[in-house]
């Protein structure tokens, strides 16, 4: 589809221009559609999906780096957008941790399995497992129920919120004494810490802590990482540590139920649109203006592109006022995941490792909390971890199309590999190959012959995600998920409800509330405040 | 027959000596117990050496609640607080980095570095005023259990809501931030000159086990101010006759309330009967009843030396479990023949009135932590340096100095354990360091003491030597202090109550806790 010419500053084209293709963009565009707004989604890249999207990145091998976690998509948005029937695969995606060569700790969704396979390190973290994971996921069961409304704020808490809060004060309450306490107590504490307080065990430790430190450049001693295993829980399935249900259709399944659900609604999706600008007149949002200089007149602007490229990059300064740019410019993003991938002749064997299931699942080649800490030490001062953590997958064994000929992928995400590195050094391609090196001799260890299987080898670096997916320091997260970046923080304090100080211009990424991991949860909130705020006569509406 | 006492307060700390001295002060017959032969807990001064005289532990004061210098008329009782006249910060390039007590001097200094930063620190003093200002109240306040629906603590939780409605959403949200953020990360909000963000951070990390780029760090930040606040004095000042003289003016109003104090007097553990405290039992087998039984000692030697945790809930003797000491920090004190000589700023000069701190850069305190991590004592600590001697020339002979280095990270937990040859080795560092900054020093030194954590819960009895009785991390605060429930200062044997740093709001020589405990006592016991 192509959009319509450009109508000029006045007579706007568009109700509203969404800008980012990715879950967030997808949702928003079909939510202002399906109540009746002409919306035009744009997209830089040539293909939708933004994080999710699958990348052949090798001849007949495609893999969606950063979408090994499917992510939730909350109920609001399953219901409003009618994708009732897009099914997740309810297999088992267990985590699994190598302890040394020829030996592996598998925990499966199945709390009885998982203590089954742990009480051979210990009897007595193996009778706690199944409370614990009950407990966990309580704590990212309430997390959740924040994450489908705007954020409370003690400042814009208005008496519409009321009902709202009401019901999460009851909700909250509903977790009863302990649980209550326990989700305050859980925020700030480590995942170190908190496992600590629960089990003895080495490997559990280890395996269960990488979820504390998912994209986040802190090591698992670091306070707040309690909450980042929290975050990645939320809408995950029970029993399950690290991230939530596959979808049956292979990774690209939402993103391509999405693209239908919009055009279905009537959205115009433009891809290679590369914005440039966004025009503001009188305060107020009129139009952008892409990369080749098109430019396109809307009565509102949804931008899921990180906050800081948004309002720092495509708004001209006289519009905002030196505070808030201020905390603009503060967000910190701080990416340091890297990826590489690797394209098979045939599955490499692990051995020890229990099963295929569980190379489907997650399997996280750091053997205890300490070592993952101490990868973690190198990124604060700049540096790669000489001994990065490496958590690898084989999607084809669930998606067998993603490769060509019955062969294999194999992705590995990588920590740290910070986005600045020291002395402002630069992610060359040999610094890109002597980390992927150390990714295959890890691998390799655990996996003997490895090596001979592999056909093609890409790596990532942050410095490439950011170029490939438009994300800021190759952050996933779009600002790291510290206690003071999310909520009502989140991108920016006393702005997390996606508004900005310009009208009709609208902030509804994965920066935004609720953050990484919601699928169309930010752009779903975004998409209700533009229309809330069109009710309202607020802005350009 | 009633009890010759009404209360009896365990540990002669500061904190208790406050609670002993509110209670008698509203009419109670009140003893205190304390096991060693000197007053004051962790505020102690003590003739390490003849004619040296040491703030062994504890070695400065900003957040003595003002409530109670009143109250309890500590000058009156020989409180008397000298101003610490400067912070000095030699960088590696061989200049420095001060602040001084004179606003402009300390802005043209700060100029000297970067006019920027000089600029942002007067909007950042500010901010960290209001910011002490929306905390005081809390700290002056007993936490409201969140869980409970007794109307006191939803009473309780209303008025904070509403303190912190009344704050207005900037402040609240800078408050959050400040209660999240690292140390590191805030400061770097602000300035841009290494030296003053690792001089600032430092205040954060002090007391506890984590590095200025661990989030949780930044809120410390806020005691710098909050002892300016109340102060007649400055931010940090010294006790005349050392820390010790604090807990002596304390005491000192406490006995003229009637108050009886026994030193050199070890309790064995607190007497119940049927879920009641009736008194305690010394080591040496005596016996005193009493209607009440106040600890001032850390939780867990609350919980779990003098009490049987049989006699508590599975629940909170978890609570207690877990509840983090980690003592962090090492003492070393000297007794100088002179004074050393600074590079930085030679000779002798008002910087020597003041602390100086080994802080050249944030890196080097997140170094120095890196290796306290793994179980080793940081190979370049940083340091907080004050001559006690320089403001109170009491404090030691004349022409001679006592001087006191407050030493970060050395950690409880020693790879293979501290050993005498370990605290030397660890002694040796903290002085190479300081002479890479004094290179007199080593000449100067005629005695040295070193104090490791281990050292330190030996002598004051502090669990693994933390010198807040806890940890001060954001999970261990107001009513999660010392564990969820029993944050308002009882616990569940009836007569028996808490009153030490261990508590709300704990850290520092404040005598909040002891404070807001004997009130909570005399509101609920007739």
């Amino acid at each position: 589809m192509s959009a319509p010419g450009n109508g000029g500053a006045r007579g706007a084209a568009f109700d509203a221009v969404v800008i980012g293709a990715g879950a967030n963009g997808l949702v928003a565009a079909a939510r202002l559609a399906k109540v009746g707004l002409r919306v035009l989604l744009l997209e830089r890249a040539e293909s939708l999906g933004g994080q999710g999207a699958v990348i052949e990145f090798a001849p007949g091998f495609r893999a969606a780096p950063l979408g090994q976690d499917p992510g939730w998509v909350p109920p609001a948005v399953v219901r409003g957008l009618g994708l009732e029937s897009l099914a997740a695969d309810p297999a088992d995606a267990p985590l699994s941790v190598a302890i040394g060569p020829g030996s592996f700790l598998t925990l499966s969704r199945d709390a009885e399995r998982a203590a089954e396979a742990i009480r051979v390190h210990s009897v007595s973290d193996a009778a706690k497992w199944p409370a614990f994971t009950s407990q966990v996921h309580r704590l990212a069961g309430f997390l959740g129920e924040l994450y489908r409304t705007p954020a409370p704020d003690v400042g814009l808490t208005s008496l519409g919120d009321v009902p709202a809060l009401l019901g999460l004060g009851l909700k909250y309450r509903a977790l009863g004494g302990e649980g209550m306490i326990e989700f305050l107590r859980t925020l700030p504490l480590s995942v170190w810490e908190l496992l600590d307080d629960w089990f003895e065990s080495a490997p559990l430790k280890a395996a269960v802590a990488t979820g504390g430190i998912q994209d986040y450049r802190q090591g698992p001693r670091s306070g707040g990482t309690g909450f980042v295993l929290l975050h990645h829980l939320v809408g995950a399935p029970v029993g399950s540590m690290r991230g939530r249900l596959p979808w049956r259709g292979g990774p690209s399944a939402f993103t391509e139920a999405l693209e239908q659900v919009a055009r279905r609604a009537g959205v115009t999706i433009r891809t290679g649109a590369a914005v440039a600008r966004v025009t503001v007149r009188d305060d107020a949002a009129e139009g952008v203006i892409l990369a080749n200089g098109e430019e396109i007149a809307t009565r509102a602007v949804l931008s899921t592109a990180d906050p800081t490229r948004t309002l720092l990059e495509w708004v001209d300064p006289v519009w905002l006022d030196p505070e808030f740019m201020h905390a603009v410019g503060n967000i910190r993003y701080r990416g340091c995941t890297a990826v590489v991938m690797f394209a098979l002749d045939a599955i490499p064997e692990f051995p020890g490792l229990a099963s295929q299931e569980a190379l489907a699942g997650l399997v996280s080649l750091t053997p205890s909390v300490v070592a993952l800490e101490k990868a973690a030490d190198a990124a604060k001062y700049g540096d790669v971890s000489e001994n990065p953590h490496v958590e690898i997958t084989v999607p084809t064994l669930r998606s067998p199309a993603l490769a060509d000929g019955g062969r294999h992928v194999l992705v590995a995400r990588v920590h740290y590999a910070p986005y600045r590195l020291r002395d402002g050094a630069a992610w060359d391609p040999a610094r890109r190959d002597a980390l992927a090196d150390r990714v295959t001799e890890a691998i390799e260890a655990v996996s003997p012959g490895f090596g001979a299987r592999v056909l093609h080898r890409v790596a990532m670096s942050p410095q490439d995600l950011e170029e490939r997916y438009g994300l800021r320091e190759g952050a996933p997260t779009q600002g790291e998920l510290g206690l003071d970046q999310i909520l009502f923080m989140r991108p920016v304090a006393g702005w997390g409800r996606h508004a900005t100080p310009i009208a009709g211009l609208y902030l509804g990424g994965v920066g935004t509330h609720p953050g990484p991991g919601i699928l169309g949860g930010a752009g779903w909130l975004a998409a209700n405040r533009l229309l809330g705020d069109r009710r309202g006569g607020k802005g350009r509406a | 027959m009633t009890p010759r006492y009404d209360a009896i307060v365990v540990g002669g700390g500061h904190n208790g000596l406050v609670a002993a001295a509110y209670l008698a002060r509203a009419g109670r017959r009140t003893l205190v117990l304390e096991r060693r032969h000197v007053l004051g807990g962790a505020a102690v001064t003590e003739e390490i050496f003849p004619g040296f005289k040491f703030t062994v532990f504890s070695y400065v004061v900003s957040l003595l609640r003002p409530e109670i210098i009143r109250d309890l008329e500590l000058p009156r009782h020989g409180l008397q607080i000298l101003p610490l006249e400067s912070t000095v910060t030699p960088l590696d390039n061989g200049d420095y980095l001060a602040g001084w007590a004179d606003p402009d001097e300390t802005r043209r200094e700060l100029c000297r570095h970067s006019p920027r930063d000089a600029d942002a620190a007067v909007v950042f003093g500010r901010l960290m005023h209001h910011m002490a200002m929306a905390v005081k109240p809390i700290l002056g306040m007993v936490p409201p259990d969140p869980t409970s629906l007794s109307p006191g603590d939803l009473a309780g939780l209303l008025k904070l809501g509403g303190h912190f409605r009344s704050l207005g959403p900037e402040r609240f949200h800078a408050l959050h931030k400040l209660m999240t953020m690292s140390s590191a990360d805030y400061l770097d909000e602000w300035f841009e000159f290494g030296p003053l963000k690792a001089t600032k951070s430092a205040s954060g990390i002090i007391g506890t086990f984590l590095g200025p780029r661990s989030p949780g760090t930044a809120y410390v930040l806020l005691h710098h101010y909050m002892g300016e606040l109340d102060g007649a004095f400055r931010a940090w000042g010294f006790q005349k006759g050392g820390t010790g003289g604090i807990s002596e003016s304390i005491a000192g109003a406490a006995r003229a309330h009637g108050v009886t104090i026994r030193t050199s007097a070890a309790v064995e553990r607190v007497l119940v009967r049927n879920g009641q405290a009736t008194g305690v039992v010394l080591e040496g087998g005596e016996e005193i009843p009493a209607k009440i039984v106040v600890s001032g000692l850390d939780p867990r030697l609350t919980f779990t030396r003098l009490v049987e945790p049989k006699d508590l809930p599975d629940s909170l003797v978890e609570a207690v479990r877990r509840f983090k000491f980690r003592g962090s920090s090492g003492k070393v004190n000297l007794a100088l023949a002179g004074l050393p000589n600074f590079t930085c700023i030679p000779g002798e000069g008002p910087h020597l009135r003041g602390a100086v701190s080994i802080s050249p850069s944030v890196e080097y305190l997140e170094r120095a932590y890196d290796d306290a991590k793994y179980g080793e004592f940081s190979r370049h600590p940083y340091m907080d340096i004050v001559i006690p001697s320089m403001i109170d020339p009491s404090m030691a002979p004349p022409g001679k100095h006592v001087m006191s280095v407050f030493v970060q990270y050395a950690p409880y937990n020693l790879n293979g354990g501290w050993t005498d040859a370990k605290r030397e080795a660890f002694g040796d560092t903290v002085v190479d360091t300081i002479a890479r900054y004094a290179p007199n020093l080593k000449s100067l030194i005629l005695h040295r003491q070193v104090l490791t954590p281990l050292d330190m819960e030996r002598i004051t009895g502090l669990s693994e030597g933390n010198i807040f009785q806890g940890e001060l991390a954001l999970q261990q605060l107001f009513f999660l202090r010392p564990a969820p429930r029993w944050a308002k200062y009882r616990t569940p044997i009836r007569g028996y109550w808490q009153c030490g740093a261990g508590t709300h709001p704990g850290g520092g020589i404040m005598g909040a806790s002891g404070r807001l405990a004997a009130m909570e006592i005399l509101r609920s016991t007739p």
